[in-house]
Formats: C-alpha cells, sequence, structure tokens
C-alpha cells in the first residue's frame, strides 16, 4: 500500500487492541459466497427447509463469517502487521443470520520468534461480535510479521 | 420431510472412520481472488490467492466426492496451518479423512482431518474440522 508506513515485528506492541467497522451479512453475501465456494448447503440456501430447523432461516457460512472479520480486522491493523496466516484455531459458537451486523474485537495475545530469523509471528485473539452483543465466532490467528532490517 | 423427494444421504451412524475421501481438483482464478476481494474487501496481489480462498473452496468441493451428501447440522470450528502460498493458476484438491466421532444427544459430532493439495501434489494447507452431524432419522 503506497503511503502506509511499513508496520514491523517490533512494532507491534503485545496487548494492543483493535475493533473493526460494523458489517450487515445481506443475503447477497450468501449468495456470493455459495457461488464462489460451490458450498450449497441447505443450511445456506434453501429458506423453506431452514423455517423448520433449529436456526428457523438461513444461516451464513461459518467461513464467510470468517472470511468477512478477515476483511474487517484488515481495515484497522495497521500496515501489514495481519500478514500473511500462519495458523487459525477457531470456533463457531452461534448463527450468523441475514440482516445481522457484525464487528471484531482483537487483541494482540503473544508474539514469538518465527521459524526464520527475519520473521516474527502475532496471534490474534479474535471475536465476532453481532448487534446484540453476542460472540458469534471467536479464535486465534498467527501471522508471520517481517522484523525491522538491522 | 414428509412429501420431500427421496434422497440419499448420509448420517452420523453412516460415517466410517480412517477412510480418505478425494474431491474433484479446481484450478484457482483471478477470478476466484478478485471476487473473494470484492466479497470480503480483501486486497490481493496480482497473481496471488488470498489465504482464506482454499480453506473456502475445499468446504464446496467436499460435496463432490462419490459419496451421499452428510446432513451437517453445524460446522463447530476448526484448527487450520497455512503452510505454502497459493498462486493463480494452482490447482487445488481436498482429502479428507474421519479421525473420530462422539454420539451426543442431539446429532453426533465428526472430527475430519482435511488436508488440500495442489497440482504437485504438495500439501498447501491442512488442519482438523468439527462437525455436528444428524443422526438418522427414527421410522
Amino acid at each position: 500500500m503506497s503511503g502506509e508506513p511499513v508496520v514491523y515485528f517490533e512494532d507491534i506492541q503485545l496487548g494492543e487492541q483493535y475493533t473493526s467497522p460494523g458489517r450487515t451479512v445481506t443475503e447477497a453475501d450468501l449468495v456470493i459466497f455459495a457461488g464462489l465456494s460451490g458450498d450449497y448447503n441447505v443450511l445456506h440456501t434453501d429458506a423453506e427447509h431452514m423455517k423448520a430447523s433449529l436456526f428457523g432461516e438461513r444461516i451464513a457460512h461459518g467461513l464467510l463469517g470468517l472470511s468477512i472479520q478477515q476483511g474487517l480486522l484488515d481495515r484497522v491493523v495497521p500496515g501489514q502487521a495481519v500478514g500473511p496466516l500462519a495458523a487459525v484455531k477457531w470456533k463457531f459458537k452461534g448463527p450468523i443470520k441475514i440482516g445481522d451486523t457484525i464487528h471484531v474485537e482483537a487483541r494482540v495475545s503473544a508474539k514469538k520468534d518465527g521459524e526464520q530469523p527475519r520473521v516474527g509471528l502475532i496471534t490474534l485473539e479474535r471475536r465476532v461480535v453481532n448487534q446484540r452483543g453476542e460472540v458469534v465466532q471467536e479464535g486465534e490467528t498467527d501471522h508471520l510479521v517481517g522484523r525491522r532490517p538491522a | 420431510m414428509a412429501g420431500a423427494p427421496a434422497e440419499r444421504r448420509l448420517y452420523f451412524e453412516d460415517v466410517q472412520t480412517n477412510v480418505p475421501l478425494e474431491t474433484p481438483g479446481m484450478t484457482l482464478t483471478e477470478t476466484h481472488a478478485t471476487l473473494f476481494g470484492s466479497l470480503t474487501l480483501t486486497p490481493s496481489e496480482p497473481g496471488a490467492i488470498p489465504d482464506l480462498i482454499p480453506l473456502c473452496m475445499s468446504s464446496g468441493l467436499g460435496w463432490r466426492v462419490p459419496q451421499p451428501p452428510l446432513v451437517v447440522l453445524a460446522f463447530m470450528g476448526f484448527e487450520w496451518r497455512f503452510l505454502k502460498p497459493t498462486r493463480v493458476g494452482d490447482t487445488i484438491r481436498s482429502v479428507s479423512t474421519t479421525v473420530a466421532k462422539r454420539s451426543m444427544k442431539e446429532g453426533g459430532v465428526v472430527i475430519e482431518e482435511r488436508s488440500i493439495l495442489n497440482q504437485r501434489d504438495e500439501v498447501v494447507q491442512n488442519g482438523r474440522l468439527t462437525l455436528l452431524v444428524a443422526k438418522r432419522p427414527s421410522s
């Protein structure tokens, strides 16, 4: 990104917190994600079937929620701090329904040496929260971040 | 469901452990990156495939194995590792194996190990997924 200062491993503080903007998940999001991924499970695509289900209506693909939160958090984490993903541990705790508005709350929970000397590993704890304050997804992501050149 | 056409489906009782299932391949294109980027607001460099795309594609590919669809009630969670980058033009496929199943009151929990491979048979991503699967309806 031109004009944006490069953020190195050393610039990221343990305990740093980020809150993303919100985003309303729409029917169009579900349809596009189904088409893109090929996951047409009735959970996400059959409104009539889902009326009789535990959820009462179609729900977003869990991985759509994961993908949207990644984009939301990218908007508030400085520079390349959310560099290439190394690992994810994730729990889907509740449904995201059409019309729900979600945002992400994240915190730098660990900083470690990477396998290569020029790269460090940061862990972000993330919670995806809906408009009622319910945590619908949560987990940890590990990212590789370059160290400041000597 | 009464009146619904008979469709063969796999329930918790039908899930076999330790049988690997391989999906067809899917060539990842600039279009995948563009569509994913506009849906999620994740920018990517030209020629690069965003990290989450292979994982997301494997969920759709998983329906195209030579067996009836599994009645999944919910995706509960997963642990995943991103081992190698994927580029535009790479062809991925996924291999899944159920490694454990546990019966619950409402349905059963199935633990699946999944690897995503590229056209050079390199594992680009892998991990473990936890699914809640329906039990066969009585009657």
